[in-house]
């Protein structure tokens, strides 16, 4: 097991290093504001703080109410390439 | 399975998808926890319900778009003619002349600091003469030597280090004077005695 989670942080850190990282991060932001994810997001955002109120409001509320709706909210064929472009890279380094 | 039957070479199938869709994960939570900050941000700044504002409110922030006035609707050259009353001198001046006005009459600014200093070294140069030298001892430490005003004149730019022309003026003196004087300027002042030119 502990090969395992040693290869699994060797590829992270190649990821890092390479720029790679970067990259699809920059790339995952630019879908997502094309796509609307951006907006649906913040439109519930806006809900959560009309609940909490605009000065009891934290990170933490934000970040516990969003990030489920979040991550459900990407579209499929985002998270296709994304993992097109993941596969790749292990591909080819990870060997 | 052994560790030993693992391919050196990297992970099975199975795994390296496992580990994609967590590299996904961590990017699309990434993702959510930078718009959570930005959200923050506005909320506490204030910015985050602005395009909430009514119609009726917009048109009071409109860009503003006639001649003679800025995009707030101001008139930009409204100071120009007006006169001040200084605070020092109470005098009426003009706004455009104001500030430069301000710095000769209160004494600070570069270049009002620069025409003191001439002042006085022109008034010493006046009113002094060769038998005056103890005078000048009081006032410079650097005192036994001959060509004692024009070491006045070398103290004063001494007094003015933030002035750029200092190195220069210094050493078109030192071109002036001759080398004999350059070495007196070196040496150390009290240890320099000549003969014949001090006056008895």
């Amino acid at each position: 097991m502990s090969k395992e989670s040693q290869m699994r942080a060797a590829i992270n850190q190649k990821l890092i290093e390479m720029g790679e990282r970067e990259r699809l991060k920059e790339l995952l932001r630019a879908k997502l504001i094309e796509c609307g994810w951006r907006d649906q997001l913040k439109a519930h955002c806006k809900d959560v703080i009309r609940e909490k109120g605009i000065e009891n409001v934290t990170v933490e509320d934000l970040v516990a109410g969003i990030t489920p709706k979040g991550r459900a909210l990407v579209p499929d064929s985002v998270k296709k390439e994304l993992l097109q472009r993941i596969r790749a890279f292990l591909a080819q380094h990870a060997t | 399975m052994k560790m030993e039957d693992m391919s050196l070479s990297g992970l099975d199938n199975t795994k390296l998808e496992a580990l994609a869709h967590d590299i996904y994960s961590d990017l699309v939570e990434d993702a959510c926890l930078g718009l959570c900050f930005e959200v923050h941000r506005a909320v506490k700044q204030g910015y985050f319900f602005l395009d909430d504002t009514d119609q009726e409110s917009m048109k009071d922030f409109e860009i503003v778009d006639q001649p003679g006035v800025d995009i707030f609707g101001q008139v930009y050259n409204q100071w120009k003619n007006k006169e001040c009353v200084c605070p020092n001198c109470s005098r009426s001046i003009a706004a455009s002349r104001f500030a430069p006005h301000l710095e000769k009459c209160l004494g600070m600014g570069r270049n009002s600091s620069r025409i003191a200093n001439r002042r006085i070294a022109s008034s010493n140069n006046m009113s002094k003469s060769e038998s005056d030298q103890e005078d000048n001892d009081d006032i410079n430490d650097n005192d036994w030597s001959y060509g004692s005003e024009k070491k006045a004149k070398k103290r004063k730019s001494d007094k003015n280090p933030n002035s750029p022309r200092r190195s220069k003026s210094l050493k078109h003196k030192n071109v002036l004077l001759g080398p004999r004087q350059q070495a007196a300027d070196q040496e150390a002042p009290c240890m320099l005695l000549r003969d014949g030119e001090f006056p008895q």
